[in-house]
């Protein structure tokens, strides 16, 4: 198939790709919140060991490039353990996360400190446990804490996403620049689209994010 | 007459620093003790060693005769019966004022909306703060923080009130509103151990006055003796200073 394509018709085969790109980045970026809060909380009031183990996962996943994990799951873990490793979609996600709550443990414990000990000490002297703390008190202001750190990282999901590209069977954006390149010919169009439409779902969202959390926090007196 | 509570030989050591030394202290159903003393003499961690809020190094601390400083005791239900109100006010900054009154109720209390509702409104109206119920801390003044910071540990209907200086990070024309609502409390025969240096306050609701420095107590008794001749002379030196000041405003 070598027919020729307009830019439109480029556009409107890789916005094809945009739910794909975006479900893999707000998956992970939920992955990371949910498993980077309780990292964040456990280094910050757990003991030695729950520190030290916070601090491991941490630096291997922040260390070792997204791409090396990626296939080392997908192909190496997979292999063993084919359900759930050898479906992509799951494995890109999984893989996201874990590596996004890392960041996002080390955005949250910066945000813990700059709540302060004084919200802790309060909930603790009205008989709250120090979970039921952390829950009620300390997580809600976390968020408000957290930006914009939270924005630079789904911006960084929606752009590692792209990774996903070397994983088979997913129809992400650069998959289909990619694969438009191939059929038609056309080396550059679909890359620059591509391209503009990566930076359309990372800047508004992480702004967005950011002036969400400044506007919070001045409302609060934070 | 019941005590409800007490501290025997309590110590709080940070590394060099010895901030309690020694402290031993009861209070009884109904009282109202004032504790004052310098900056830095270690009243506020002795409060918050009697409050758990920092385990103390050495001592005994009894809640109703129940030992609090041994392994194994619910501290956090403990806590739930000790009203705390602290020199830097600290509301929560996320809720309400009756956000903040209600949290306690609710989650540790574990009473339904309707009833913990009702019965924040009611801490907010006994410091007269119901009309506030709404709003933010951001959006109070110090005084107004504070009274809910009181409201916020009323609302506990504690055994005892621990208030740790309530009135000093507040302008001093808005001590006076807070004061007012310390001695209503006082009048309703509320249990308080308060660290103040409002001293006409002092004068007419303590039944005993507990002069603290460097970590300990130097010196106890009537608010009359204090006043008119206190014993030791680091008191009398402090309570020297305290109403030269006191008048100059
Ligand atoms: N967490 C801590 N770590 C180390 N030292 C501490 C800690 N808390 C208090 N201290 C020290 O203990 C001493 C007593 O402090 P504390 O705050 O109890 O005094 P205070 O009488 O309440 O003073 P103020 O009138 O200024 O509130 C001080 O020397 C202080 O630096
Ligand atoms: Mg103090």
């Amino acid at each position: 198939m070598s027919q020729k394509l307009d830019v439109v018709q480029i556009l409107l085969l890789i916005l094809g790709g945009v739910p794909t790109t975006l479900s893999i980045s707000l998956f992970s970026f939920l992955m990371g919140v949910a498993i980077g809060i309780p990292l964040s909380f456990a280094k910050t009031y757990g003991g030695k060991f729950p520190q030290i183990l916070v601090d491991g996962y941490e630096k291997i996943f922040r260390g070792i490039p997204e791409l090396v994990l990626l296939l080392m799951f997908y192909f190496g873990i997979g292999y063993y353990i084919p359900t759930p490793f050898k479906n992509a979609f799951f494995t890109g996600i999984f893989v996201l996360g874990l590596r996004s709550a890392a960041n996002q443990s080390q955005v949250y414990r910066g945000a813990i400190r700059g709540i302060g000990e004084d919200q802790m000490i309060v909930a603790r002297s009205l008989g709250l446990s120090k979970l039921l703390s952390i829950v009620y008190v300390m997580i809600p202001q976390v968020f408000m804490f957290s930006t914009p750190g939270l924005g630079s990282e789904y911006a960084l999901l929606i752009k590692d996403s792209a990774y996903l590209f070397f994983l088979p069977g997913i129809t992400e954006m650069l998959e289909i620049a990619n694969g438009i390149r191939k059929a038609t010919g056309v080396t550059t169009t679909p890359y620059l689209i591509a391209a503009f439409l990566y930076i359309l779902l990372t800047f508004p969202i992480a702004t967005w994010l950011d002036k969400w959390g400044s506007r919070k926090k001045k409302q609060l007196g934070m | 007459m019941n005590i409800v509570i007490e501290c025997q030989n309590l110590w709080k050591i940070y590394g060099k620093i010895v901030a309690v030394k020694n402290v031993s202290l009861k209070v009884s159903e109904g009282e109202i003790k004032l504790l004052f003393g310098p900056s830095g003499s270690g009243k506020s961690t002795f409060l918050r060693c009697l409050a758990m809020l920092t385990t103390p190094t050495k001592g005994e601390v009894f809640l109703r005769g129940e030992q609090l400083t041994k392994e194994n005791a619910e501290l956090d239900k403990a806590r739930a019966r000790i009203g705390f109100v602290f020199q830097h006010i600290w509301l929560f900054r996320h809720l309400t004022a009756v956000g903040n009154v209600e949290l306690g109720l609710k989650r540790v209390l574990k009473l339904p909306r309707q009833k913990a509702k009702e019965r924040a409104m009611k801490a907010l109206r006994e410091v007269r703060m119901e009309d506030w119920a709404n709003h933010h801390p951001a959006q109070l003044s110090g005084g107004q923080q504070q009274r809910v910071g009181i409201a916020r540990a009323l609302a506990m209907e504690p055994d005892i009130m621990l208030l740790d200086e309530p009135t000093s990070a507040l302008d001093p024309e808005l001590t006076g509103e807070v004061i007012d609502t310390l001695r209503d409390l006082a009048k309703k025969g509320m249990t308080m151990l308060i660290v103040s240096h409002e001293m006409p306050f002092a004068r007419e609701v303590a039944e005993e006055m507990i002069f603290f420095d460097e970590g300990t107590v130097i010196e106890k008794g009537e608010p009359e003796r204090f006043f008119t001749n206190p014993r030791s002379e680091r008191a009398q030196k402090f309570m020297a200073r305290l109403i030269k000041r006191t008048r100059r405003e």
